[in-house]
């Protein structure tokens, strides 16, 4: 098989059986939209344009986080020697990434709704809006492409979501700065092409990141 | 011996840095020129003026007060002030003895005297009570800028003043702990290129813990240093973020250490998050502060080496002091690695 | 400026008296206890480690008697 046809094959599957059991993805986007409403209950229903920005930051960084500590269907021990015979490890990581980022996506785009819906656009100026939905959907792959890594690395040290949130979250922070930096910018209605430099920046972590797990998973996923 | 001399020579380093640290003077400067807010009819002019308390720091006016000359300037714009009484070796009194119009707000304060050459106070007088008009030319006096034959002495900084001796202590815990953390990333390359191995392991682990040692120590002496420079314990600085997370990520990958229990399988899983955390520590400290401003010292957006100003003062101390700490650190590393593996061997006697 | 800070209280004056010098002794000194808590542990480690092999040296010389 290809590589373009495994991993196609892995994304679909994995997309199967969340569908098979739809209360997973169900779960997380429930928490996301309660997660905005609690900020907008908490700030008084008139968001500040810092608030707001923060706020759009945080959740999205903490559903991440709740994305990937969902068990992985087949990370069970006896899927997993299944899948150490046929596929490449660097396809499964490639796979997992992919399917990651599709989900964090979604997700933001959710989110990003759902702020729009609570807390208003008052802090938006010009095409504002626009520029802050590519920098949502910029950070959601970046957050993909490092917590893939992680996830794999905490279910093989056996450790759950806590050691997740230990090894993940200082390992986010440059890209939660930088996403923050840029979100602050749009808002304060800085011209697109003296920020852009910020996604710039997000879209080679992402690739790094990515580049780093290629090289690296082999050693993670074998026995 | 000879294995042992570049240890020796390193706390020979050390030895020379401390004394260097407490012992050299520090340059003559000047604190601030502030208003008193009285007014003094001065002999010989017929009118009210103004006078102002300048305060210096490690001068010496009291010898030979009458040749002390301050003069304002802004631009190129030049004023003397004639009137000055001197108090001590620090203290003067300046007569503001300026027209009603004046060219700006803001001037340049800039004091002469034999002994400790011509001092700058960049700002150090805002005038708040005159008629601007900037077009007002004054026929500027011939002054003449020297800088003084001083003893060897570090040179004075604004603000930073007697804690520029720190670029000799806060600063090499960075760059030992870089020193420790590449170490540290070496070993775990080869970790894992060598599966069966469990020295390059050893060696990893070792040099993290003693660089975030190093990396706590740097932390928590540039708080100290905060506090009394810009006045909190802690400031938002591209510079300290990125600090604190690096000590944080390599913290996770001691946890991460401690949760598993497979010998070879921690060796495996704690080198792949090891070369994670190298890059981040990469990202974190020399490219994110490049892309930001930053308050810290050294910092107007280059974190490099040499941006530092250092005249030759400082580097003929804080160049021996950065090799003596990472000689240190280096030496502390192998005795921490010599009593892991000595540890493993009393676990496999039985 | 940094007069201004001196009547806060006697602790804070002592940071900041004669051009902050005293801020230089406080991060020596927090580095030398830095290095001398490492040195500590060290010789906790190297005390454990001398204890557990003094321990196993007994139980191998009972075996063998």
């Amino acid at each position: 098989m290809s590589r373009v046809a495994d991993i196609r094959f892995l994304v679909q599957h994995a997309i199967r059986v969340e569908m098979r059991n739809k209360h997973g993805i169900a779960g997380l986007a429930v928490f996301a939209i309660a997660a905005v409403y609690t900020c907008y209950q908490a700030t008084g229903m008139h968001a500040e344009r810092e608030s707001w920005n923060a706020l759009a930051w945080v959740v999205l960084l903490f559903t991440a986080f709740n994305a990937v500590s969902k068990p992985w269907a087949d990370d069970a021990p006896e899927m997993r020697s299944f899948l150490l015979h046929t596929v490449r490890p660097q396809n499964w990581l490639l796979a997992r990434i992919v399917y990651y980022s599709l989900m964090l996506l979604a997700l933001g785009a959710l989110i990003f709704a759902a702020f729009l819906l609570f807390l208003g656009l008052d802090p938006f100026v010009g095409n504002g809006i626009f520029y802050f939905f590519i920098g949502i959907e910029a950070t959601a792959l970046a957050l993909a492409s490092l917590l893939a890594m992680i996830q794999a690395l905490a279910t093989r040290a056996g450790g759950g979501f806590s050691l997740i949130a230990v090894l993940g979250l200082p390992l986010i922070i440059p890209v939660i700065l930088v996403a923050t930096r840029y979100g602050m910018d749009i808002m304060k209605g800085i011209a697109f092409g003296d920020t852009a430099h910020h996604l710039l920046f997000l879209a080679t972590l992402t690739g790094g990141f990515t580049a780093l797990g290629y090289i690296l998973f082999p050693y993670l996923w074998r026995e | 011996m000879i294995q042992r001399s570049w240890k020796i020579g390193g706390l020979a380093l050390l030895g020379y840095v401390l004394c260097m640290i407490f012992l050299v003077p520090l340059g003559p400067g000047l604190l601030e020129l502030t208003d008193t807010k009285t007014a003094d009819l001065v002999v010989g002019v017929e009118h009210q003026v103004p006078v102002y308390a300048l305060t210096g720091f490690g001068t010496h006016w009291s010898e030979t007060p009458e040749n002390l000359t301050v003069v304002l300037r802004h631009g190129n714009q030049l004023a003397a002030l004639p009137l000055i009484e001197v108090i001590d070796a620090t203290h003067a009194l300046v007569g503001m003895d300026l027209p009603y119009t004046v060219p700006s707000k803001s001037w340049d304060v800039l004091v002469t005297h034999p002994i400790d050459g011509t001092l700058l106070l960049e700002n150090g007088l805002f005038l708040s009570d005159r008629f601007i008009n900037e077009q007002a030319a004054w026929d500027n006096p011939e002054i003449s800028e020297f800088l003084a034959e001083l003893p060897f002495h570090f040179p004075y900084q604004p603000r930073i003043v007697e804690t520029i001796r720190n670029l000799m202590l806060h600063v090499p815990m960075w760059f030992t702990m870089f020193l420790l953390m590449g170490i540290g990333f070496v070993a775990s390359i080869r970790q894992l290129s060598s599966a069966n191995d469990l020295n390059f392991d050893a060696k990893a682990e070792a040099s993290v813990q003693i660089g975030l040692l190093f990396g706590t120590l740097g932390l928590i002496t540039g708080s100290l240093w905060a506090r009394y420079t810009w006045g909190a314990w802690w400031v938002d600085d591209p510079q300290l973020n990125g600090a604190l997370v690096t000590v944080l990520v390599y913290a996770g990958y001691l946890i991460l250490r401690a949760t598993i229990q497979d010998v070879r399988l921690r060796a495996r899983l704690s080198s792949v998050y090891n070369l994670f955390a190298f890059v981040i520590l990469i990202i974190l400290l020399m490219v994110l502060p490049r892309f930001s401003e930053s308050l810290h010292p050294g910092k107007g957006g280059n974190p490099g080496f040499n941006s530092y100003d250092l005249d030759s003062s400082l580097r003929a101390v804080f160049y021996p002091a950065v090799l003596g700490w990472m000689m240190l650190g280096t030496w502390m590393y192998q005795i921490r690695l010599k009593e892991s593996i000595v540890e493993r061997k009393l676990r496999q006697l039985r | 400026m940094s007069h201004m800070f001196l009547q806060i209280n006697p602790l804070e004056g002592f940071f900041f008296g004669s051009g902050k010098a005293m801020v230089v002794a406080g991060v020596a000194l927090i580095i030398l206890a830095g290095l001398g808590y490492w040195l500590v542990r060290m010789e906790t480690r190297l005390q454990r480690m001398n204890d557990s092999l003094d321990e196993k040296l007994n139980d191998s010389q009972n075996q063998s008697s």
